[in-house]
């Protein structure tokens, strides 16, 4: 999921249509400027005046807009951000605070919505002794990331918003942010990363407030913009451990998390949308490979509450695989492959005791996701393309985005996202009307 | 007289010229023009500041501080990079272990601070825009001279000047550079690339040149873009040599909890 100027590498080459001529100015040009030139440095810090608190931040103006009416929501914007982004750290002498916040009207639903993305305390705990020097800690609201999946996830359980996904919002806005504290450890054996998040954080799904989707008892898709019941919300924490290690040019990772589903796809004896409890435990490698990356990912998702896939009104559980590959193809050009399977566990059990086995997913359910990445006019010029596809439910996702800044204050971003499928039902497919395009302004200050 | 002035000028000229090139050993003066441009001291640090000026006079900021420790001299390099400016990248890090050995890929790995994501980068074409400024990645990295074959084409009372053939052309865009290297600093000062056509379309220089702790640093460089007419400057300040900066520095905890006490 690479952004255009932080992926750092990169640009075309100036094609050389050259003339003398041109050249002749360049160097007059530099002359005249040589003088000057290293005087204007905008507001760059000194080094000796930098302050421990800095202030940056954005504005940004999104729209979008479905590309086919959607009989069950009846609206057809599907983005309409006015946002500001405010960003505040404070140095302290080895440890910082930091503060990421957003405020801004959503026109889709009208209100003013708030999201703190990161109130944090993040530093060594040296301070402990010198046992804690091997140790680091982030305390608070924080966005958490890990795994080798590119928009896919198997081992990461942080919350996402799905939601900003599917309309078109940055990349930064598909991690939703959790309450949480995350105490890594150093060590020469292998480095450890436990996160705790004591009060369980769900994903930010599709509830039918943007986007409708199938419901198999109404054969049809609704948009009733739904909320989880407090007693379907479970209280308890969340644990997430990483231990990964580093042999040769190989990075290992071994994961484990104990918790839940992080979409009420459970549901309770009312029929009303619930989640699940859940433990998941895997494994990813990732390695350079010829001229390219490879990476294997490996999941099991493990559903405590229905351990013989015989209830129907809890997820069973699932394998899952990922096997990927990415190459620059030429310069500026990036490519990759993912190939994706999640095995559904006791699959005939889930189709003999399912209300609606016609519309239960495939024992074997494969997706490969291929990207395009180009930058160019020396990176000032992102085109990203992005595709899901499933062959087993024969339908997909396509995403496209187009970001171009050419100077520090503004960015202007245009794309994308395209739902298809041949069955109202299947997991991609369902959401053929929520294809949408949108457009976008940021100003950064 | 005078005649055979000029012809005793001419035969020494003539009879020493070749001797003293013959005395330039050229391997050893890029190897050491190497070691001085990228390799001063065992480990280093550096508060960088760019400004890229595009044809339309447009231009973009980028400041980061660099920390640098080598594995060994003319070979492998460990290299953090902590951006500060702009807005964008603020809290962005960029991690480098460069190889030297040119039939391994550098290991590279980007921290996306918003997402929290550690994201390994593929090898990539390492003369494409180093944060999109002028400068190739490999300007800042350093390009390997073993990949090119250097010849002594003049030398002047402050100067060699080598020309350098790719050994792989197809793999670069220029089809042969001239280099000038300082004699008293063993620097390289100026670069020129060209394209087969003869036409000079790129030019990389050290502006400004001081002693820190007895490495001779290149402080102020300029990349030019001879062809559109762009160019983009880079300032080092708060260089330090010999710092004993930590192995452990260099590692992916350094990516989420960047290391205060060296980036002040």
């Amino acid at each position: 999921m690479p952004k255009p100027l932080k992926t750092l590498i990169a640009s075309t080459l100036m094609v050389a249509g050259i003339t003398g001529q041109s050249a002749v100015w360049a160097q007059e040009n530099t002359d005249t400027q040589t003088a000057d030139e290293w005087a204007d440095w905008g507001d760059l810090e000194e080094p000796a005046e930098a302050s421990p608190l800095t202030l940056v931040g954005f504005a940004e103006l999104a729209v979008g807009t479905r590309l086919h009416n959607d009989a069950a929501i009846g609206q057809n914007a599907t983005l309409q951000d006015a946002r500001v982004q405010l960003q505040a750290d404070y140095a302290l002498s080895a440890s910082t605070l930091s503060f990421r916040g957003d405020l801004y009207y959503d026109g889709v639903v009208n209100s003013v919505e708030t999201q703190i993305r990161e109130l944090a305390w993040q530093g060594n705990l040296g301070v402990l002794g010198e046992w804690g020097r091997k140790f680091d800690a982030k305390l608070g609201q924080q966005v958490l990331t890990w795994g080798t999946g590119d928009y896919v996830f198997l081992n990461d359980m942080f919350p996402k918003d799905y939601q900003s996904f599917f309309a078109g919002r940055d990349d930064e806005y598909l991690k939703a942010p959790s309450l949480s504290a995350k105490l890594s450890g150093y060590f020469d054996v292998a480095n450890i990363d436990v996160v705790v998040t004591p009060q369980f954080e769900p994903d930010n799904g599709i509830t039918g407030e943007y986007f409708s989707f199938f419901s198999p008892q109404a054969q049809m898709n609704v948009a009733p913009g739904f909320r989880v019941l407090d007693k379907n919300e479970p209280d308890s924490a969340e644990w997430a451990v990483r231990i990964y290690k580093t042999l040769g040019q190989t990075e290992l990772a071994f994961y484990g998390y104990r918790g839940f589903n992080k979409t009420p796809m459970a549901a309770d004896e009312q029929g009303l949308p619930r989640y699940s409890r859940l433990n998941v435990w895997g494994a990813s490698a990732v390695k350079p490979m010829g001229p390219g990356l490879a990476k294997a990912e490996y999941a099991y998702h493990d559903a405590i509450e229905d351990s013989d896939g015989n209830n129907p009104l809890v997820p069973n559980s699932q394998h899952r695989f990922l096997v990927g590959y990415e190459q620059e193809l030429v310069a500026n050009l990036t490519g990759s492959v993912q190939w994706y399977m999640e095995k559904t566990v006791d699959h005939d059990a889930l189709l003999a005791n399912s209300y609606w086995p016609q519309y239960e997913q495939e024992a074997n359910r494969h997706v490969v996701t291929t990207q395009l990445m180009y930058r160019a006019l020396r990176q000032t010029l992102t085109l990203n393309w992005f595709n899901f596809y499933s062959p087993t439910d024969s339908d997909g996702y396509m995403k496209f985005r187009a970001t171009y800044s050419p100077v520090d204050d503004w960015q202007v971003n245009g794309g994308f996202n395209l739902f298809y499928g041949n069955e109202p039902h299947t997991f991609y497919s369902q959401f053929e009307d929520a294809s949408n395009v949108y457009a976008s302004f940021r100003y950064f200050y | 007289m005078k005649y055979s002035k000029l012809f005793l000028a001419l035969i020494t000229g003539a009879m020493l010229l070749p001797n003293a090139h013959a005395e330039v050993d050229v391997d050893a003066l890029i190897k050491q023009a190497e070691r001085a441009a990228y390799y001063a001291g065992n480990d280093g640090r550096a508060d960088a500041r760019m400004m890229i000026v595009d044809n339309q006079d447009r231009k973009q900021m980028r400041q980061f501080t660099i920390l640098r420790k080598d594995v060994e001299d003319n070979g492998d390099q460990k290299m953090m990079v902590f951006f500060s400016r702009p807005t964008d990248v603020k809290d962005t890090v960029f991690r480098v272990e460069k190889h030297a050995d040119t039939d391994v890929d550098d290991d590279r790995w980007l921290y996306l601070p918003a997402l929290d994501l550690v994201k390994r980068i593929s090898a990539g074409d390492k003369r494409t825009s180093f944060v999109g400024s002028h400068f190739f990645y490999e300007d800042v990295s350093g390009r390997a001279v073993s990949q090119d074959n250097f010849t002594l084409q003049e030398e002047t009372a402050e100067r060699y000047i080598l020309k350098a053939v790719p050994k792989q052309p197809d793999t670069v865009e220029f089809a042969h550079y001239v280099v000038e290297i300082d004699k008293a600093t063993s620097l390289p000062v100026v670069i020129n690339f060209f394209k087969s056509d003869g036409t000079n379309y790129r030019r990389v220089e050290s502006v400004q040149i001081e002693t820190v702790q007895g490495f001779p640093t290149v402080l102020r460089s300029k990349v030019s873009d001879l062809t559109n007419g762009g160019y983009t400057l880079m300032e080092f300040r708060g260089t330090e040599y010999n710092i004993d900066l930590p192995e452990d520095v260099f590692s992916e905890r350094s990516l989420r909890t960047p290391p205060m006490q060296w980036l002040k």
